[in-house]
């Protein structure tokens, strides 16, 4: 192994047979993917064959890393985890902060790969080379904050980090979450129930070794201008401050805060759920991931009402609004109850949330009644319910049985046309995000790999008006259409180029909010970067890292064709496409889809028929292995 | 003490846990990145939500250097900052042991005692710390104050929401 930063060397646990096997990280893979997602992507293509089960012992589960985790670079203590998704049956990742990822690598390893299924509950454990699996016959429904503390006091060391699933996971929720850290959430796409049908119920990690990079003088320094360039931002800082909530100002603003269930942008009650109110009342604490210097995760305590005496991190802004103004409740303290109850049982809020709203709706409109509902009435703007339905799901009880499948399959157990109100694109539940208000994240939505994503494609630019970036990315013959958010034009070439960039911090892993907003790291940053971290002269340019990202994107697509996706299923739900905004800045507004659709697979080398990579684009980015 | 030395002194108050300082210290003192031999620790309860920085202190009288059974262990008498002989020592830990911080520790892999120098004078842990929780100038006492403080108040909300769940109220 040549190659600087990795620790060349991947883990594979057998939970069938209690079996460690230690593979070399294969050299090829370094300028083919970089790490993270990418290395995942590659072992779950070629080792988990087309129409797998998500919940049967033959998915496996990869946590990854990439080159500079673990190192001074600014916000790469990242984690990815990658499995075939329970919640949609296509590709499914989750990436999450926290610092679990470092410490696999300081333990010797760049990925791990879970297979097979335990017959008993258990846990791994990996302590440098010394490998375990332990019994959790005791830790079995159990929270995923006393599991976390449990192992740490068993092994008598609180510095091992633990990524575990709570009941949700162990039930199968489909849309349930790995936790790391307390608060850390791998949420989205199920990946909590893929370790739960494996009768896994955590992965704890403790790791002493180091990682080393090819020019670590060059390195170090870059890294330190680099953190300055966060510290400096006025975004990060103002970030910093107020975290994820200080979007639900701009959300509001610019009508695009999803309400009832999704149905406007506009909420009455949003200053409720807003930085400024919530900070100043319930604050305790700013905490940051590994090597952040950001740090806009908010530790919050509730000292009066109902839930007095809540103590917990967040929720983020897709709590606020997944709880808050999507279910009509201008309440703080219930979103973080609520999200404290998702962090212990162990599922996504985003999905949580928008399962609920579909129910809510769905009821209120008078499609299902207290006979579907195990005789709750739903109703907007109901606190006590949403907890109660939220504790339900967890646990798998009566209606909550039916929610835990997620809005897609929940809508077709109930059928009488309450598909209609189950907002989700192949299964994923819609992101706080609207794309009458914005229309490249209507493209993004549509065409996410793991669905309605918020992650991948999310474009900042064109929304907030950043004129002489759109211009430098896109070229300025491309304004002002470009960054016009009610028109279609152009926004293929701002999702597809972002899309890439996005692709590559994935490989890295770094976090979203360092490639947000402008103007903190881009592609440029990451080719200067990466030569001096792993000695790759041929990642230290940006049309290399362009094709590897095309590679990664299209490799993601040929996965879920394999599962029957084509762009039939590049859809979005009505509400978006024939619903107009109702009211607000972006009142009257409805995404056309299809000329967006035809611009982003010319891009990407995809039919415009079928929405598949075409044998032209296949064999340019060297993928016809997985023909 | 006859002369105001610098000392690294901490703001309880201000640190988010993220550990860069543990990373700088290695970069700088072992040439790659390994929290698990810097020089000074974040310890982190992830349930109450508080991180805590734990270096090398301005400690008056120095456990480590009482409990050295070869006078390995000294203090300069001008940067008042406690140092290693190691020709001296016999890597018996004992310092390991004594330190009230945890910072002393023993490289299984060099077989050597590695303790904080403050980096001679300009340690990098101040100056990568993003949140000024970490500084470097003469020593002051209020920094104690605010960590008892924060634990404090932190000790008597958790005694009370437990309080509340052992009598059977959902917290």
């Amino acid at each position: 192994m040549s190659s600087k930063g990795y620790m060349g060397r991947i883990l594979r646990v057998n939970l069938s047979d209690g079996t460690f096997h230690i593979d070399p990280l294969p050299s090829e893979w370094i300028k083919e993917y970089i790490g993270g997602d990418g290395f995942a992507a590659h072992v779950l293509y070629t080792e988990v064959k087309a129409g797998t089960d998500p919940l049967s012992e033959n998915n496996k589960l990869m946590v990854s890393t990439g080159p500079i985790t673990g190192t001074l670079w600014p916000m790469s203590g990242r984690t990815v985890f990658v499995s075939k998704a329970p919640l949609t049956g296509i590709w499914g990742e989750s990436h999450v902060g926290g610092f679990l990822g470092p410490e696999l690598k300081y333990a010797g390893y760049d990925m791990l790969v879970v297979e097979g299924k335990s017959e008993e509950p258990v846990y791994i454990l990996i302590q440098d080379s010394d490998l375990q699996i332990i019994s959790a016959d005791d830790l079995w429904g159990s929270t995923t904050d006393h599991t976390t503390v449990s192992i740490q006091k068993k092994h008598h060391d609180p510095d091992i980090q633990v990524a575990a699933i709570g009941p949700a996971g162990e039930n199968r929720v489909r849309f349930a979450s790995i936790m790391i850290n307390h608060a850390r959430a791998a949420g989205r796409t199920g990946m909590g129930a893929v370790m739960g049908s494996k009768n896994l119920k955590a992965i704890a990690i403790r790791g002493t070794g180091a990682v080393e990079v090819a020019d670590h003088e060059g390195f170090v320094e870059l890294a330190k201008d680099a953190h300055r360039r966060v510290r400096e931002n006025p975004q990060a800082k103002e970030m910093g401050k107020w975290g994820t909530w200080i979007l639900t100002a701009v959300k509001q603003e610019i009508g695009e805060l999803p309400t009832y269930n999704h149905k406007t942008g506009v909420f009455s009650g949003w200053e409720k759920l807003s930085g400024d109110f919530i900070r100043p009342r319930y604050t305790i604490s700013d905490r940051a991931c590994f090597g952040c210097s950001l740090g806009c995760k908010k530790v919050n305590y509730i000292p009066d009402g109902p839930f007095a005496g809540t103590l917990e991190e967040g929720p983020e802004y897709e709590g606020l609004m997944a709880i808050g103004s999507s279910l009509g409740i201008a309440d703080y303290p219930t979103t973080l109850k609520a999200n404290q109850i998702c962090n212990k049982f162990g599922m996504d809020i985003i999905s949580a949330g928008a399962t609920i709203g579909f129910a809510i709706e769905s009821f209120v409109e008078g499609l299902i009644n207290e006979n579907d509902t195990s005789g709750i009435t739903l109703k907007w703007d109901d606190s006590k319910t949403v907890i109660k339905l939220l504790k339900m799901i967890g646990r798998r009880e009566g209606f909550g049985d039916v929610l835990a499948e997620g809005s897609k399959r929940a809508a077709e157990f109930l059928g009488r046309g309450t598909e209609k109100f189950a907002l989700h694109v192949k299964g994923m539940e819609i992101s706080g995000q609207d794309g009458r208000t914005h229309r490249s994240i209507g493209l993004g939505h549509a065409t996410g790999a793991r669905g309605a994503d918020h992650l991948r494609s999310l474009v900042v630019v064109d929304q907030l008006g950043y004129e002489e970036v759109a211009a430098e990315r896109w070229g300025a013959d491309k304004l002002p259409e470009i960054i016009n958010p009610y028109t279609e034009k152009y926004k293929a070439t701002a999702v597809f180029e972002t899309e890439n960039a996005y692709a590559i911090r994935d490989t890295l892993i770094v976090c979203w909010y360092s490639v947000s907003w402008p103007p903190i790291f881009w592609m440029k940053d990451f080719a200067e970067m990466l030569p001096l971290a792993t000695g790759e002269q041929y990642l230290g340019k940006v049309e290399n890292l362009i094709t590897i990202a095309e590679r990664q994107i299209t490799l993601k697509r040929m996965f879920n064709a394999r599962e029957g996706i084509t762009r039939a299923d590049d859809r979005l739900p009505d509400r978006f496409t024939k619903e107009p905004m109702p009211e607000g800045p972006g009142k009257g507004q409805v995404v056309n889809l299809e000329p967006m659709l035809n611009d982003y697979y010319r891009l990407r080398g995809w039919d415009l028929e079928t929405g598949l990579p075409t044998k032209e684009t296949i064999k340019r980015l060297s993928l016809e292995w997985a023909l | 003490m006859s002369t105001l030395a610098n000392q690294l002194i901490i703001d309880y108050s201000k640190c988010t846990g993220c550990r860069l300082c543990e990373l700088a210290c290695s970069a700088k003192h072992e040439g790659k990145f390994q929290p698990s031999l810097a020089r000074l620790k974040i310890v982190k309860y992830d349930s109450l939500g508080l991180d805590i920085p734990n270096v090398c202190p301005p400690c008056e009288e120095a456990p480590c250097i009482e409990v050295c059974p070869v006078y390995a262990m000294r203090r300069d008498p001008v940067s008042n900052m406690v140092y290693v002989v190691h020709d001296k020592c016999i890597l018996c830990k004992s310092c390991v042991g004594a330190c009230v911080n945890g910072v002393i520790r023993l490289d299984t892999y060099a077989m050597k005692i590695i303790k904080c120098n403050h980096c001679d004078g300009d340690p990098e842990c101040a100056k990568i710390c993003p949140t000024g929780a970490i500084t470097y100038g003469p020593v002051s006492s209020i920094s104690t104050v605010d960590r008892h403080g924060k634990v404090d108040r932190y000790l008597r909300e958790v005694k009370r929401v437990a309080s509340v769940e052992e009598a059977g109220g959902d917290v």
